[in-house]
C-alpha cells in the first residue's frame, strides 16, 4: 500500500497500531502497558544478560582520571548480574503512526542506572517509516543489544563486561543486586522445574537451587537430607547430583536450613562437630558417661610440659588426666601407675615409627610418652632384679635384701624380724631353726640353698652384721 | 501410593517406551521392588552378541540408598563375581546419586563390561587371568558369553544347544595340552583343572610355575 504524503488512511493507521499492540501483549505481556486507543503506550523492558555477566560500576571521576592508579576513593566495583533494572518508556503514537515517527515523550532507567545520552536517538534511529518500531525496541532493549551501540559492553578476557558510569556507584550497587535478586527468585518461583529425584515437573516455589546451582524439588531434599541426618551419613547430606556426589561436594549451612527441620540441623551440626573433632589425633574422649564429648589437646602447651596431660572437657567442664582419665591430679603428681603401665604397654607393643605409634604421640605428647617409657623401663628393670636377685621380702618392714651367700634364716636389718628368706615366713626369735629341722615343714632341711653349698659361705651370723 | 513406588513405576514405563537402547525391565511375580533388568552386551567386546541378566531389588529408601543389583547370567569378568554375579561398581556404593535410575545404571553396568578395572576387582581369579593374558581372558569370556547368555561363540558358528556339554576346559581358560600333561600323571580332570584354575596356570605365568608345586598342588 503506498501512503500519500498528505493524507494518511487513519483508520488502517490504527488497525496497525493495534495489531502490533497485541502482538507486543502476547509476546511480552509484562513489558506493555497503557491506552492503545488514545495512542498512549508505555513500555517497561528489563535488560536481560545472558548466562551471568560482570558488571562494573565505576564512578565519574574514575573515568576521567582513567586508570586504576587514580587516587580518588571509589575503585571501580565488579558484580555478576542476570539482569539489569527496566528501562522506562513514555510513548505517544500519533494517530498516523507507522507512517510518521511515534513521539517519546519520556526516557527513564529504573535507579538511573543508565545515563540516557543517545538513548532517545538510537530509539528514533529504529524507526522506518509504515513500519512498527515497538517490538524492535523492546528487543533491542532486553536483550542488551543496546548495550554495545552505547558502548557499554566490551569482552575482557573472553568475557562480555557491562560498564555503568554513575556518579554515586555505592548507591546504585545495592539497588542493581537487589533487583537482580528479587527478578530471579520471582522467576524461578514461576518457572517449572523437572526434579530428577521423583522425576516430577514441578513449580519453582517449591524447588530449591542448591549453590551449586542444581536444582531440585523440597520435598525430596527434605526426604534424602533427612534420612542421611537420621541415619548419621553427614557426608551424603549434599547436592544429589551425581557429579556433585563424586566430588563430595556437602550442603552449605544455608542450604540445609532451607530444607530440614530445627532439630535435625541441630543433629547434623553435632555430627559435623563430631567428624571433625574424630579426624583430629590428639582427641581424648570425656571420661564422664553421660557426656563422651571428644576433647582435643590443649592449644599452647608446650611439648613435655606436664601440663599435656590436662584436658578441659568443653562441655561439661570436667577436667582430667588424658593419661588415666581422672580428676586432674596436677602437673606434678604421677598417674596411679596403672594408667600408665597400661598406656606405656600399649604403646612400647606397637612398631617404632607405625602409623599407630604415631598416633598416639599426637594424643599424648611425644616428649612426655618416652620420658615415661624411659622411667618405666628403668622401674620395671628394678623390678626384674629385685625378683631376681632378692628373696621374700621380710614380713615385718617388706625390706628387700639381695643375699649372696649363707643360710635361709634371716633377721632384718631394719626391724630386726626373723624370716625365711625362702618362703617369708615369720620365724620365732628363740628357736629359728625349727622352721627348717622340723620334718613335714616345707622348709625342712633347706636351711641352705643345694646350689650355694659349693659356694664359699658364712655362718648366719656374719651376714647379720647390725 | 508412596514416592518410592510413584517413581520406580515411572522408570518402568520409562524404559518400556524406549526402545533404541534396547534395556528392558520386568517385574519378578508382579512385585515393583524386584525386577529383572536385560542388556546386550557391548559391541566389540567379548561379550557382545550375549544378553545378560541383572537381578535388581529396590530398598525402602529407594531412590536415596543405592539398588541392589547382582548378574542373573554368569559373566566372565574381573569386577563381577564368577560364581555370585556379585558387581564392583562405584555407583553401587558411594557414589550412588538419587538421580541415577535403574536405566542409566543398567547402561552402567553395560559400560563396565567395556571396561574391564582389574586393579579393583570382584573376582581376584579372574582379574589375575586378565593381567596374564588378555587375549586368553577374552577367548574364555567370549565362552561364557556363548554358554551363558546365548552369544555366537568363538567363530561365530551358532549357540550350542541348551543341553550341550560344557566344555570346562574353556570355561576354565585353560590349556587343553596343560591340562592333558597333569591328566596323564593319573589326576582327576576336574580336579587338574581347579588346580591350574587356581594357580592361574596360562600364558607368560606358566614359566614361573613349576610343574612339582603343581603336583603338590593336586595331592593337597
Amino acid at each position: 500500500m503506498s501512503a500519500p504524503s498528505a493524507e494518511y488512511d487513519l483508520d488502517a493507521c490504527a488497525a496497525l497500531q493495534r495489531e502490533e499492540w497485541e502482538v507486543l501483549e502476547a509476546i511480552h505481556p509484562d513489558c506493555i502497558s497503557g491506552d492503545p486507543s488514545k495512542g498512549l503506550i508505555k513500555l517497561e523492558v528489563p535488560v536481560d544478560l545472558p548466562g551471568s555477566t560482570a558488571v562494573v560500576l565505576a564512578s565519574d571521576s574514575t573515568i576521567e582520571s582513567g586508570s586504576s592508579s587514580s587516587s580518588g576513593p571509589s575503585t571501580p566495583q565488579t558484580i555478576s548480574l542476570t539482569i539489569l533494572p527496566p528501562i522506562l518508556l513514555d510513548i505517544c503514537l500519533p494517530s498516523t503512526y507507522p507512517y510518521t515517527p511515534p513521539q517519546v515523550r519520556a526516557v527513564h532507567a529504573t535507579y538511573s542506572w543508565l545515563s540516557l545520552d543517545g538513548l532517545r536517538e538510537a530509539l528514533a534511529g529504529k524507526w522506518e517509516e509504515g513500519q512498527g518500531v515497538l517490538y524492535t525496541w523492546v528487543e533491542w532493549i532486553r536483550s542488551g543489544e543496546f548495550l554495545e551501540e552505547l558502548s557499554m559492553s566490551t569482552i575482557i578476557e573472553g568475557r562480555r563486561t557491562i560498564r555503568i558510569v554513575h556518579p554515586t556507584p555505592a548507591l546504585l550497587l545495592p539497588s542493581l543486586e537487589g533487583y537482580n535478586s528479587s527478578t530471579q527468585a520471582a522467576r524461578f518461583s514461576q518457572n517449572s522445574y523437572e526434579c530428577e529425584v521423583c522425576m516430577t515437573s514441578i513449580k519453582g516455589a517449591r524447588c530449591i537451587m542448591l549453590s551449586c546451582n542444581h536444582v531440585f524439588c523440597r520435598s525430596c531434599l527434605e526426604d534424602f537430607w533427612g534420612l542421611c541426618i537420621r541415619e548419621g551419613d553427614v557426608g551424603r547430606v549434599g547436592c544429589p547430583d551425581p557429579e556433585c556426589v563424586k566430588e563430595h561436594r556437602e550442603a552449605t549451612e544455608e542450604d540445609v536450613r532451607r530444607v530440614v527441620t530445627e532439630e535435625e540441623i541441630l543433629r547434623w551440626k553435632w555430627l559435623r562437630m563430631k567428624r571433625a573433632l574424630e579426624k583430629d589425633p590428639t582427641l581424648v574422649h570425656c571420661p564422664m558417661a553421660l557426656c563422651q564429648t571428644p576433647v582435643p589437646r590443649p592449644q599452647n602447651v608446650e611439648d613435655g610440659s606436664p601440663w599435656e596431660r590436662l584436658r578441659i572437657c568443653p562441655d561439661c567442664g570436667y577436667s582430667f588426666c588424658a593419661y588415666c582419665k581422672r580428676t586432674w591430679h596436677g602437673p606434678v603428681a604421677n598417674c596411679p601407675i596403672s594408667a600408665t603401665k597400661l598406656i606405656l604397654q600399649e604403646y612400647m607393643a606397637l612398631a617404632e615409627g607405625s602409623p599407630e605409634r604415631k598416633k598416639m604421640e599426637v594424643r599424648y605428647g611425644r616428649i612426655t610418652l618416652q620420658r615415661l617409657v624411659t622411667e618405666y623401663e628403668e622401674e620395671r628393670a628394678f623390678h626384674e632384679w629385685l625378683e631376681r636377685c632378692t628373696g621374700t621380702p621380710c614380713p615385718g618392714c617388706d625390706l628387700r635384701v639381695e643375699k649372696h651367700s649363707g643360710c635361709n634364716h634371716m633377721t632384718c636389718v631394719r626391724c630386726k624380724e626373723h624370716y625365711c628368706y625362702r618362703c617369708g615366713q615369720r620365724l620365732d626369735r628363740y628357736h629359728p631353726y625349727k622352721h627348717f629341722s622340723t620334718p613335714g615343714l616345707r622348709c625342712f632341711s633347706k636351711l641352705f640353698d643345694v646350689e650355694s653349698i659349693d659356694d664359699e659361705w658364712q655362718p648366719v651370723e656374719g651376714f647379720d652384721v647390725i | 501410593m508412596d514416592a518410592r513406588l510413584r517413581r520406580v513405576n515411572k522408570e518402568i514405563a520409562d524404559c518400556k517406551s524406549d526402545k533404541s537402547s534396547r534395556v528392558t525391565i520386568d517385574l519378578v511375580d508382579d512385585n515393583p521392588f524386584h525386577l529383572i533388568g536385560a542388556f546386550d552386551g557391548p559391541e566389540d567386546t567379548p561379550y557382545e552378541g550375549g544378553r545378560f541378566q541383572v537381578d535388581i531389588v529396590i530398598p525402602d529408601n529407594y531412590p536415596f540408598q543405592p539398588v541392589k543389583m547382582k548378574f542373573i547370567t554368569k559373566v566372565y569378568h574381573p569386577n563381577i563375581s564368577s560364581a555370585s554375579g556379585a558387581i564392583c561398581l562405584d555407583i553401587l556404593k558411594d557414589a550412588w546419586s538419587p538421580v541415577l535410575t535403574l536405566k542409566s545404571t543398567l547402561i552402567s553396568l553395560q559400560s563396565l563390561l567395556c571396561s574391564p578395572e582389574p586393579r579393583d576387582p570382584q573376582d581376584a581369579e579372574v582379574a589375575k587371568h586378565y593381567m596374564t593374558s588378555k587375549s586368553s581372558f577374552e577367548k574364555t569370556a567370549r565362552y561364557w558369553t556363548m554358554i551363558y547368555a546365548g552369544g555366537p561363540g568363538e567363530d561365530g558358528a551358532g549357540r550350542p544347544g541348551k543341553d550341550a556339554a560344557k566344555d570346562e576346559i574353556a570355561m576354565a581358560g585353560l590349556d587343553r595340552a596343560h591340562v592333558a600333561q597333569f591328566e596323564a600323571l593319573g589326576f582327576d580332570r576336574s580336579k587338574v583343572i581347579d588346580v591350574l584354575r587356581r594357580m592361574n596356570y596360562r600364558g607368560a605365568n606358566v614359566a614361573n610355575i613349576n610343574d612339582d608345586r603343581v603336583v603338590e598342588e593336586l595331592l593337597k
